[in-house]
């Protein structure tokens, strides 16, 4: 029956260690150490000041735990038979599972048995990491196979130390709690209880210090009552060490009756030393199983989420790029449809406001010659008018420029809004030709001396006529002062009649050249303008065909790589489940082994289930 | 002025600005009609950690616990002739209950009172120890109903007494009415008005005749606890029943102690090795069996080993057994720390009272110049002096804060730990005027050094932090 107890054991440590848990894997290992001597371990445990290590030296008799009034110990004490009184401090040593691993690593130090579990205590209140006293008595209550491990208080409910005492529960095949008659159970045993009573069924508490409450019995019923109120099935037994003590110095046997060891003891061998084999079993059973549990959890976690998980993300993000890509062609189509609108739109909108300005610039060429004398001023009118056309062109082309930037954004915009920025940059031209500017001056007739005498005499010969005619009617020569006088005002007014109409001639002429000129520079420059826009819609459409494709190409490529993934993801989890259900499969089995023999187990005796 | 005035003058502001308000105006009457009154005192801790028996032990009469159908009742017990219960039930007029005298305490019968836990009672009781207080049993702390119950009733004490029964167990009953204490922030910035008080003290020791010197010595490290013992201004141990009979023993009693100690000191060790060997009716003893039974009760065992090793050593007569138990219960202990900490300070911690109350009142109840007042509040609260110098004191004597040499005592002495008087403060030997020569001379002598402390390098932040109080202190002295 044991050697299949320990095949079992083997069993499980073996998973232990398949399984990367190194941890449980010690802790069985300890178990099994412990088991193959056939103790039984007995642990200690209580909130601090409860009496625990008086408890202990009054069971043995014999002043082993260190006791005083201040928390005292700090470090477990391990009691085991021994035919000679001997003491060792072991200590981890910092090694992680030196303590568990029963006889390797950890570093053991001689010492004497009196003052062994006070430098335990005192090594362990440095911080020199876990350490034990390990003492061996030839005490008749060890002589008959029980371990008693003294253990270091519990200050409540979440802290450290009850973690430290409850596995040290698991290590044990029974579990002795002291509670002291000065008060009621309280809210951090009952909870230390409930928990105990779940791992290990063989639970006793030794109500201790009924020696200094005068209403002790008041208590013990009203935790008894508290006990039967939550169903943990734990007998208490009423103690006092300070009796049993004092018996043992005055060999008083009614006194160490009055103590209630004499019960406890009892107790102890009929429930707990009788039955040593059955709670071993069932200890390292509840042991075995709480591991097994411990490797299955994350196995059946990773399990459900095996079969849960579809590969979600990755299917979802194929179907998204897919879905990208139609995107990104469907909308560079549209793109260059919009991109040819808007250029047309540009183009007529540049070229009307090129004739808009160039018409104005000529309506004022008009009116200044209107006034002034080209001849005398043509070259500060060409100056203007050059400034004035240069100006109109910069405007314009501005204007060109502004507004292609907008289409641009827009259809940018239009194509990927999170690369807009990258897109709307329009690409660099050559810079237009200096428009020809100059304007060629028109030829003037010159209204020279010899012209002016000659319109002069021209324009007097008629007003000496008339005038020399009328005067010979009153007999006066034809040439007469008078004659003279009106030819001289014909001929002058003749003079400056000429210079007017010539004046008039100018202008006309001027006014023809400066339309001509700017009718030419309107030419070549919407020309130039329109070539510009031409080049400018032809770099944006490339650019846009260019980087739909590389997005295309890069979509592409994407998806590949996340199908391939898809694939590969699918295959392993079909892999991965079927070593998982193996792997559980395996353990159950082990379980329900282990279960069973501890049925059998327990099917001997009612175990601590007396209250 | 000081604090205590100043307080006074802003709940005279306060009553004149809430004259329309009822209830305010009551509150703050009763706030005003504090400072006429001995100090009061709560005595507060989880359930079963000795409160009645020690208000008996203060009060020294068994006045506590007040019960109505199994339950303890809240009370106040204070100085008053002839003995009277006055119950204050919730929403409905005060009713008084006959009392009287009876062997060693109270004597009353509330009979079965419905719905107890909304009222609270009051004991007129004539007893010294009551002149100079006012001592509440108050409900026990635990669960959260009970904390808002302990809330209500100790809104109207100057101080209190935190029992812990047991330093060991870190049970969230024993550290919650202490916590509950200080949620004000008022009084969490100045914890200057609460006692820890280990009131188990002879188990701390399994009831040895030396257990207190155990006790003392937890009490010792208890101080340094944070969260617990810091918030306190010292840690003291008692053993409240030992205590508690020391002051309310009688003739029958000390016979039948007498009768004890005659045994032969090693047979009665014996006889008293454990409760149920000396209760035993076969035992045999000088004294009847149940005489033995009623004197544990009483007395605990510690007590009676206590009081027969004290009868055997020579404290032959009544009083002085009671002294000498009283002495090594801590019970003396404890009523010299009431008197250091909270008798002799009473105006400051009274002050300090009304103004948590002046501010809950400004907070709950708006009114025009509340705005002002609580300005004025805030003002007093921040140079409130007297408050660091109660906790510089505790500080020093619980050893968290630490003073080179004789500087401690100097430190303590100038704070007022020998006395608040100019005098005592300065270590003069009798009251010289503040402006004569011996006096400025002391003054200013103590007031440069401890300047100079107060920037000295050697000295480190904590120490430098406690010399700049001292230097206030003396600054007040100037002023």
């Amino acid at each position: 029956m044991t050697a299949s107890w320990l095949s079992l054991l083997d069993e499980a440590i073996k998973e232990c260690t398949a399984r990367d848990r190194p941890d449980l894997g010690w802790r069985l290992r300890h178990r099994r150490h412990q088991l193959g001597r056939g103790k039984l371990r007995v642990v200690v445990l209580g909130e601090r000041g409860q009496g625990k290590s008086q408890l202990v030296n009054a069971l043995l008799n014999a002043p082993v735990c260190a006791v005083g009034d201040e928390l005292t110990t700090r470090a477990p004490a391990v009691i085991e038979h021994n035919a000679t009184p001997a003491a060792e401090i072991v200590s981890a040593g910092g090694h992680a599972h030196a303590l568990e691993s029963a006889n390797r690593a950890a570093e053991r130090t001689e010492t004497p048995v009196e003052s062994a579990t006070a430098r335990a205590n005192s090594v362990a209140r440095g911080d020199s990491g876990p350490v034990r006293a390990q003492i061996g008595l030839p005490a008749p209550l060890l002589a008959d196979g029980l371990t008693l491990v003294d253990t270091p208080g519990i200050a409540g409910p979440d802290s450290p130390s009850t973690a430290a005492a409850l596995s040290e529960v698991f290590a044990a095949d029974a579990v002795l709690i002291a509670s002291d008659a000065t008060a009621e159970l309280s809210e951090t045993e009952l909870d230390l209880l409930t928990r105990i009573s779940t791992m290990c069924a063989a639970v006793m508490i030794a109500f201790t210090k009924i020696d200094i409450v005068p209403r002790w019995r008041d208590v013990l019923s009203a935790d008894r009552a508290r006990l039967a109120q939550l169903g943990i099935p734990a007998t208490v037994v009423p103690v006092s060490a300070a009796v049993r003590m004092a018996a043992a110095r005055s060999g008083d046997t009614v006194l160490n009756g009055d103590s209630g060891f004499e019960t406890l003891l009892a107790r102890l061998r009929s429930d707990w030393i009788n039955h040593a084999e059955q709670l071993n079993r069932r200890s390292a059973a509840t042991l075995t199983g709480m591991a097994l549990e411990q490797l299955s959890t994350p196995l059946r976690e990773e399990l459900t989420a095996t079969r849960q998980a579809d590969s979600g993300p990755a299917v979802a993000r194929w179907r998204a790029l897919g879905r990208e890509l139609e995107e990104v062609q469907r909308r560079s189509a549209r793109v260059q449809t919009v991109l040819a609108d808007e250029v047309a739109d540009l183009t007529s909108d540049v070229e009307y406001d090129l004739r808009d300005r160039t018409r104005q610039i000529l309506q004022r060429a008009d009116e200044y010659f209107d006034e002034a004398d080209p001849e005398k001023s043509w070259h500060e009118f060409e100056a203007w008018l050059t400034d004035n056309l240069a100006a109109a062109a910069d405007a314009n082309i501005t204007w060109l420029w502004e507004r292609f930037d907008g289409v641009a954004g827009k259809v940018a915009h239009m194509l990927s809004p999170a690369d807009a920025e990258l897109l709307a940059t329009l690409p660099a031209t050559e810079p237009l030709p200096e428009p020809d500017t100059r304007v060629r001056m028109p030829a003037f007739e010159r209204f020279g001396a010899a012209a002016k005498l000659f319109v002069g005499i021209r324009g007097s010969y008629g007003g000496l006529l008339m005038v020399g005619l009328a005067s010979t009617l009153v007999d006066m020569p034809l040439i007469n002062p008078l004659s003279i006088a009106a030819g001289a005002a014909f001929g002058i007014k003749a003079v400056f009649e000429e210079r007017a109409a010539r004046l008039k001639r100018r202008q006309a002429s001027a006014k023809t050249a400066a339309q001509r000129h700017v009718d030419g520079f309107f030419l070549t420059y919407s020309k130039e303008t329109k070539d510009l826009a031409r080049l400018l819609q032809r770099a944006l459409r490339d650019h846009i065909s260019e980087w739909s494709e590389q997005r295309r190409a890069e979509l592409t490529a994407e998806a590949k790589s996340v199908k391939e993934t898809i694939d590969a993801d699918s295959a392993r989890r079909t892999r991965r489940e079927r070593e998982l259900t193996a792997a559980l499969q395996r353990i159950n089995t082990l379980h329900a082994r282990v279960r069973s023999v501890s049925a059998d187990a327990s099917r001997g005796s009612p175990l601590g289930l007396t209250a | 002025m000081n604090l205590p005035e100043r307080t006074a003058h802003l709940v005279h502001r306060a009553l004149r600005r809430y004259h329309d308000h009822a209830e305010a105006n009551a509150l703050l009457g009763r706030q005003l009609a504090r400072f006429d009154e001995p100090l009061r005192l709560a005595v507060v801790g989880p359930g079963r950690s000795g409160k009645s028996t020690l208000v008996n032990a203060l009060v020294g009469a068994q006045v506590a616990p007040l019960e109505s159908g199994g339950t303890a009742v809240p009370c106040w017990y204070r100085a008053g002739s002839p003995p009277r219960v006055t119950l204050y039930p919730a929403g409905a007029p005060p009713r008084e209950y006959p009392a009287e005298r009876a062997e060693r305490g109270l004597a009353t019968d509330l009979g079965d009172l419905p719905g107890t836990e909304a009222q609270h009672a009051a004991v007129d009781w004539p007893s010294r120890s009551l002149q100079e207080l006012t001592v509440l049993d108050a409900p026990a702390a635990g669960d959260h109903a009970s904390e808002q119950r302990l809330t209500a009733h100790t809104a109207d004490a100057d101080a209190a007494l935190c029992l812990v029964p047991d330093p060991h167990r870190a049970t969230t009953a024993s550290t919650a009415p202490l916590r509950e204490l200080h949620q004000h922030p008022i009084a969490a910035a100045a914890p200057v008005h609460t006692l820890t008080v280990l009131s188990r003290a002879d188990e701390l020791g399994a009831c040895r005749v030396d257990a207190l010197i155990s006790a003392r010595q937890i009490a010792r490290k208890y101080r340094h606890t944070a969260g617990a013992g810091e918030l306190s201004q010292d840690t003291i141990a008692v053993a409240a029943l030992a205590g508690e009979a020391a002051r309310t023993i009688d003739d029958t009693e000390f016979g039948a102690l007498t009768a004890l100690a005659s045994v032969p000191k090693d047979d009665l060790a014996t006889q008293l090795i454990s409760v149920d060997r000396f209760a035993d009716a076969e035992l045999r003893s000088p004294v009847a069996p149940g005489m033995r039974h009623a004197l544990l009760l009483r007395f605990g065992l510690f007590g009676l080993r206590l009081a027969t090793t004290l009868i055997r050593q020579g404290a032959t007569t009544m009083p002085t057994l009671a002294a000498q138990i009283a002495q090594r219960s801590g019970i003396s202990d404890l009523r010299e720390a009431i008197r250091q900490h909270f008798v002799d300070r009473a105006g400051v911690l009274k002050a300090r009272a009304a103004l948590i109350v002046l501010d809950k009142l400004l907070r709950s109840v708006p009114n025009a110049g509340a705005r002002e007042l609580h300005d004025e509040l805030d003002s007093i609260v921040a140079g409130a002096h007297e408050l660091a110098e109660l906790r510089l004191l505790s500080g020093l004597a619980t050893g968290r804060v630490t003073l080179p040499d004789e500087l401690g005592d100097e430190a303590a002495r100038l704070a007022g730990a020998n006395g608040t008087r100019a005098a005592a403060r300065l270590n003069l030997d009798r009251d010289y005027p503040p402006g004569s020569p011996p006096y400025r001379e002391a003054l200013f002598g103590a007031l440069w050094r401890w300047r100079a402390y107060a920037e000295s390098p050697v000295l480190d932040n904590a120490q430098r932090h406690a010399a700049r109080l001292v230097v206030r202190s003396c600054e007040e002295l100037a002023r």
